[in-house]
């Protein structure tokens, strides 16, 4: 029993998910020793969380069915704002916190929209053309979200009562939980039917069409299940800010960001993002520190030249060497 | 309804048009020999307007007189970027590099302007700019007038240049069939370049006339960007000549959107309009199909 | 003695992972018509594919008029002396028959001969003089192949390229094409043909190969291979074996 299981993780295949479980258990145990309410580490930590959920997001519909979503923002503004209004409105009545309902329906109304766009948008349309659909449609979230005044407070936005607040724990633990569900979600898409589906599509549509693939099903379920994943990480992120207006959940960084990290760390992947969020997140950090504005230029920066140099990301490289052996 | 505000509401939309329409067709070349959007293109609007701002601050230049720099300048660095950044990606099969390419350099070029010229709006103000005509009661300004025919002139020279050289009948054979036009021994790098600089050189004289109508700042850019782009779809992302009749169309739907249903649901507007354009009829209002790669 | 042309040699071409081309050499000598024959999908486009520079050689060489030729730019290529018709013409249908002639000769020492190609290539193709003016996407599909090749020959090639330019054309046309071929190779024109039509090919080749799943089985000259038993068994067996799958 002991040598199936060292054999499980001695295999190759496996190391995903045993650096994975490694990397809950070291995270989780984290907080044990800081000072988890004045730890800048532990802030950092609930950032990266969050980033690895929207690359993933990102990740799954860009890196599996190929295309590029430049529409990423509205999905996390919405999740953001469906959160504040529940919470505002009291729907729910649950008097939970962090409550899992509410989260999931954050993260359902992402995925309402993205059935809705992305059926005519991924049925008719190919690579470019998807691209600007999502971008057309988050300049429209943007502006219907600005000028829907009686709901979402316009460009003030909403406020949820800050007094909530007791502790960054519940805060980091969650976004963990969610962090690792994201790569959960990744990780079985690409290892189901639905996962071969999907390279498939990604590799030649046209072959893949000619064996049966139901395209556009599984473009829509990947889109979709991005948007759910994206939709969820902004809920958490309003919890965190108490203050959501366009600006802050809808601007351009959370178009961008995704994709930005998903490049760096190697679309396509299962940790490629997660490597990818955490090296941009502690840039993006430092870069704070010493360079305040610089890092929108920077990661315009490093768009280009990962582009450039190396189109598969930090993990593509890992491969490169790794294969002149 | 008056049938003069009509008119006015009408030649407004004509008169901005244009300047999406020359920034569309610019769009359009490099989308023809490259098949990428180059989502950059409001970027470089902008710049150009901020250098055609700080010629006129510093150099005291007239805008207009500066197009002769910035048509040249931009000319060259449309080709210096082509073979910088975006030479290998061309060749490549997956067109979402070069799509990441361009939207890294869109991020990358607005936010050097925003951190190197503040986001504070910018004016070229000249002693003619708020010169008006008013033939019969219609409202021209001076600026936007002469926009429109730099616009037009841009584009008739851009279109005889296609129709009339060897080297742009290239590119419209490029814009084609890309491997057809390698095998008559022209090379797929220069026609790409080419219809890159001259993508650049429109987005020049497109940052030159919008300086002397609107104030801006970087961030337009982006939205600039997405205008170029609406007016691509309008007008067939194929057909160069499409894409300026688009731009004409974006800017009467603006105009039109502005006065009936004002303020920030124009743009809401346009970009409703974009979709639709994309879902139901891809071709654009004036397009062909596509011609394939 | 007539000079060797083209000469291919032992090359090897894939796509991706699947290889097309196994140990693959032919030549070809100036003056001649040569003919690369065999089933769908046995690799001849692929071949002229290399040759023209579309398509990568990972093993082999390729010398043109004595000098190395392979995996070289395809613009280079053409400028060596060698312009390829592809299979299905692909003309740039939205440019006039004169601007699709124009590009042919696009390559310096072609410009400078143009007018006098033009007028070699309306002296041949009377029919393109007539339509000059003419989006090349409203020529029939004769009229079309004849754009194709009166196009390459504008490049003033050494060697002329041919995929299947038969393929599609009625009867009528498929002869016209053939006497155009054999024209062209009177007046000293080296042609490499690929062609599904075996008994026209072979008829007027000098030289002929017959390439089966990307290798070469046979070769010899064109009256020869027309005779030969196996050819015959295996192009028609080959049809029957088709049927049944």
């Amino acid at each position: 029993m002991i040598d199936r299981i060292l054999l499980y993780i001695k295999d190759k295949r496996h190391v995903n998910i045993y650096i994975t479980f490694l990397g809950v258990l070291i995270f989780a145990i984290i907080p044990l020793f800081t000072d988890v309410e004045s730890s800048y580490f532990i802030y950092f930590l609930f950032l990266t969380f969050v980033h690895i959920v929207i690359a993933q997001g990102w990740n799954l519909v860009a890196g599996y069915a190929g295309q590029i979503s430049l529409g990423q923002n509205a999905f996390f503004g919405l999740g953001a704002y469906t959160t504040a209004l529940i919470w505002l409105h009291d729907i729910t009545k649950t008097g939970y916190y962090f409550d899992p309902v509410v989260m999931i329906l954050s993260g359902l109304v992402p995925v309402v929209l993205a059935i809705i766009i992305g059926i005519p948008l991924l049925s008719r349309l190919r690579g470019d053309y998807f691209a600007f659909g999502t971008l057309g449609v988050g300049q429209i979230i943007i502006v219907v979200f600005l000028k829907a005044r009686h709901i979402t407070g316009g460009a003030d936005g909403l406020h949820i009562p800050s007094t909530v607040y007791e502790s960054m724990m519940p805060y980091y633990y969650t976004g963990l939980l969610l962090a690792f569900f994201a790569i959960a979600v990744v990780y079985f898409i690409t290892r189901s039917r639905i996962g071969l589906a999907m390279r498939a599509i990604k590799e030649d549509e046209m072959s893949a069409a000619s064996h049966g693939v139901y395209i556009l099903k599984y473009k829509v379920l990947a889109f979709a299940a991005g948007a759910f994943l994206t939709g969820i990480a902004g809920s958490l992120y309003a919890y965190y800010l108490f203050h959501i207006n366009p600006d802050s959940v809808l601007n351009m960084n959370w178009l961008f960001y995704p994709i930005l990290m998903c490049v760096l760390g190697g679309t396509g992947t299962i940790m490629g993002p997660v490597i990818g969020a955490l090296f941009m997140t502690a840039l993006f950090s430092f870069g704070d520190v010493y360079f305040a504005q610089m890092h929108p230029i920077i990661s315009g920066v490093l768009i280009i030249l990962v582009m450039k140099f190396m189109p598969n990301g930090i993990i593509g490289l890992k491969d490169k060497i790794f294969s002149r052996g | 309804m008056s049938f003069r505000l009509i008119v006015q509401v009408l030649v407004n939309g004509v008169l901005f048009g244009t300047t999406y329409g020359i920034a569309a067709v610019g769009l359009s070349l490099i989308f023809g020999t490259m098949r990428i959007i180059f989502l950059a293109q409001g970027a470089f609007i902008i710049f150009f307007a901020y250098i055609s701002y700080w010629l006129l601050t510093l150099l005291g230049i007239d805008p207009y007189l500066s197009l002769l720099i910035v048509i040249p300048v931009s000319l060259l660095l449309g080709s210096a970027f082509y073979y910088g950044i975006f030479k290998e990606a061309a060749a490549i099969e997956d067109k979402n590099i070069s799509l990441l390419l361009a939207v890294g350099l869109m991020y990358l070029v607005e936010n050097i302007m925003l951190v190197v010229w503040s986001p504070d709006p910018r004016s070229v103000v000249t002693p003619y700019t708020t010169l008006v005509f008013r033939p019969w009661g219609i409202v021209v300004p001076f600026t936007r007038l002469t926009a429109l025919f730099i616009a037009i002139l841009a584009a008739v020279c851009v279109f005889i240049f296609l129709k009339r050289t060897l080297i742009g009948t290239a590119v419209r054979a490029a814009s084609e069939d890309m491997v057809s036009t390698t095998l008559m021994g022209i090379n797929p790098n220069w026609v790409n370049a080419v219809a890159f600089a001259i993508g650049i050189g429109l987005a020049g004289v497109a940052g030159v006339t919008l300086a002397t109508i609107y104030p801006f700042d970087p961030s337009y850019g982006f939205v600039f960007a997405i205008k170029a782009l609406i007016a691509l779809a309008l007008g067939g992302i194929g057909n160069v000549y499409g894409a300026l009749l688009g731009g004409i169309m974006l800017g009467l739907i603006e105009s039109l959107g502005s006065f009936y249903i004002g303020g920030g649901w124009a743009d809401a507007i346009s970009y409703g309009v974009f979709l639709l354009v994309l879902v139901f009829r891809p071709q654009g209002l004036f397009g062909g199909s596509i011609k394939k790669a | 003695m007539a000079n060797q042309l083209l000469e291919v040699n032992g090359i090897d071409v894939s796509y991706g992972d699947v290889q097309a081309l196994w140990d693959v050499s032919i030549k070809v000598e100036e003056g001649t018509i040569v003919a690369l024959v065999g089933a769908n999908g046995a690799g001849k486009s692929t071949l002229l594919k290399t040759i023209s520079g579309l398509n990568y050689a990972a093993k082999g060489e390729i010398i043109f008029s004595g000098k190395p030729l392979k995996n070289l730019k395809p613009q280079n290529i053409v400028d060596r002396g060698i312009m390829h018709v592809p299979e299905g013409r692909r003309l740039f249908a939205n440019l006039t028959v004169l601007e699709n002639l124009r590009l042919g000769a696009y390559i310096p020492r072609a410009r400078a001969s143009f007018a006098e190609s033009l007028e070699r290539a309306f002296t041949l193709f009377p029919v393109l003089q007539n339509r000059k003016n003419q989006k090349a996407g409203s020529l029939s599909g004769g009229e079309q192949q004849m754009l194709a090749i009166a196009r390459a020959l504008m490049g003033r090639p050494k060697l002329l390229m041919l995929d299947e330019p038969s393929l599609g054309l009625s009867p009528i046309f498929v002869r016209t094409i053939f006497e155009l071929i054999s024209t062209l190779n009177e007046q000293k024109a080296t042609i490499l043909l690929v062609e599904q039509n075996i008994n026209q090919a072979l008829r007027i080749a000098h030289q002929a190969y017959v390439l089966k799943t990307g290798k070469i089985v046979m070769s010899g000259a064109g009256s020869e291979l027309l005779e030969n038993e196996e050819v015959r068994k295996a192009y028609i067996g080959e049809r029957i074996r088709r049927r049944q799958r």
